[in-house]
């Protein structure tokens, strides 16, 4: 038995993009925890927000909502949202590889699947919908 | 409980790891995502509002779904072409779901999730002795889609047909279990698979895979809304997402000294207990 095309490819950018986004993730965690960038909001103070629902902790603390956070790059806190946001864009990039291929063997049928989940992804990931 | 007033900052990821560590492990035995563990226990018994609990409940299954997914197509133990069209029907369910989560009011939420959790139990329970009823011919959707194929059944060394039946209910069943997953950050694997093998017919180990594929890209959609939302706090789902993958793999060693019977019946007991104080939570009690 031997596996798909679409698999092999799929699982190689899986795997690329998985890795470069826990890496990224824990790598920024432990300089957010060590201090070692300042954080936007002090771990010490933390405890005052976080048991507050997420719409009184955001006008507490004045996070921004959407992509706003790129803007408050490097504060260690918002850079353990690049790790998020590379965890998040792998199942867009496999999909990317995906729909070459189903284009190259005119399986249109599957175009269309990866063209609509590509849509909901994108339009998830854009913060447009409130 | 632990006053958390007492507890300095710096001890609450440590629990928090030591919490999922052993949840990593429980779930692994059990074959479930920890997602439907970690919620109703760090909701009900760590300080965190049920807002950022449920963001890094979908952060930790997006994780081990995306970790997992690499090793299950290479094995053959997923088809990708069965994931995509559960997966698009998952997506538009897990975005709706999250944003009707955010909406809610935290009683609200809390009952709900008590109710949720303890139907899961149940559902847990009543399946647990469920046998394979194997789908013979696809329907016309199954047909149309090419859902189909072979898998390798490694305990037989032998190749194993496979095919789907029920395909439209499937694909409706996908969607509400995304509702459920994305509005309380549960993951999806504790209903995929009894969707997948009661409900359309495929055999369990190609389910177990093919759900694990499905909540890699189900979850990324929920997890944008939460991330765009503001409702993620990486104090809370770093510590987490490491301590399940790190007891996820001392949970593997540990399949062959427990029985799955043992730790599914220990998931159960936990799901109620967490279930119940989710519900009087949400009561005020």
């Amino acid at each position: 038995m031997s596996l798909e095309r679409h698999e092999k490819a799929y699982a190689r950018w899986l795997a690329i993009g998985a890795r470069i986004g826990f890496v990224a993730l824990v790598v920024s965690f432990f300089i957010y925890m060590f201090g070692l960038i300042p954080p936007g909001i002090p771990t010490t103070e933390l405890p005052r927000y976080w048991g507050l629902p997420v719409a009184e902790y955001l006008a507490a603390t004045h996070v921004p909502t959407g992509w706003g956070w790129v803007h408050r790059l490097p504060q260690s806190d918002v850079l353990n949202f690049v790790g998020v946001a590379l965890l998040g864009f792998t199942s867009i990039a496999c999909y990317l590889r995906l729909i070459v291929d189903y284009i190259r063997e005119k399986d249109w049928l599957y175009v269309a699947i990866c063209v609509a989940q590509l849509g909901v992804l994108l339009v998830a990931a854009s913060g447009l919908l409130h | 409980m632990l006053d958390p007033s007492l507890v300095p900052w710096w001890a609450w990821p440590l629990l928090l790891f030591a919490v999922t560590f052993l949840l990593g492990i429980v779930a692994v035995v059990g074959g479930i995502g920890g997602g439907v563990l970690f919620v109703p226990i760090v909701a009900g018994f760590f300080p965190f509002h049920l807002d950022f609990v449920r963001g890094a409940g979908l952060l930790l299954a997006l994780s081990g779904s995306l970790a997992a997914g690499p090793s299950l197509l290479r094995g053959g133990l997923a088809s990708l072409r069965l994931a995509m069209p559960l997966a698009l029907a998952g997506s538009i369910g897990a975005i709706a779901g999250a944003f009707l989560g955010l909406a809610m009011p935290t009683r609200v939420l809390q009952l709900s999730l008590g109710i949720v959790v303890l139907a899961i139990a149940a559902l847990m329970w009543g399946t647990r002795n469920a046998g394979e009823t194997l789908a013979r011919t696809p329907d016309r959707w199954a047909a149309a889609l090419g859902l189909s194929g072979r898998y390798p059944e490694a305990s037989q060394g032998t190749i194993v047909a496979w095919t789907v039946h029920r395909t439209p209910a499937g694909l409706v069943a996908f969607a509400a279990i995304g509702v459920i997953g994305g509005m309380f950050g549960l993951g999806a694997g504790w209903a995929n698979v009894p969707a997948l093998t009661l409900l359309m017919g495929l055999p369990l180990k190609l389910a177990v895979g093919t759900s694990g594929l499905t909540m890699s890209i189900m979850n990324t959609s929920a997890a944008w809304v939460y991330l765009n939302e503001g409702a993620l706090l990486p104090i809370l789902h770093v510590p987490s997402i490491l301590g399940v993958m790190l007891g996820a793999r001392v949970g593997v060693r540990m399949l062959k000294k427990i029985e799955a019977k043992t730790a599914r019946s220990i998931i159960i007991a936990v799901l109620l207990v967490a279930g119940t104080r989710s519900l009087l939570q949400g009561l005020g009690i």
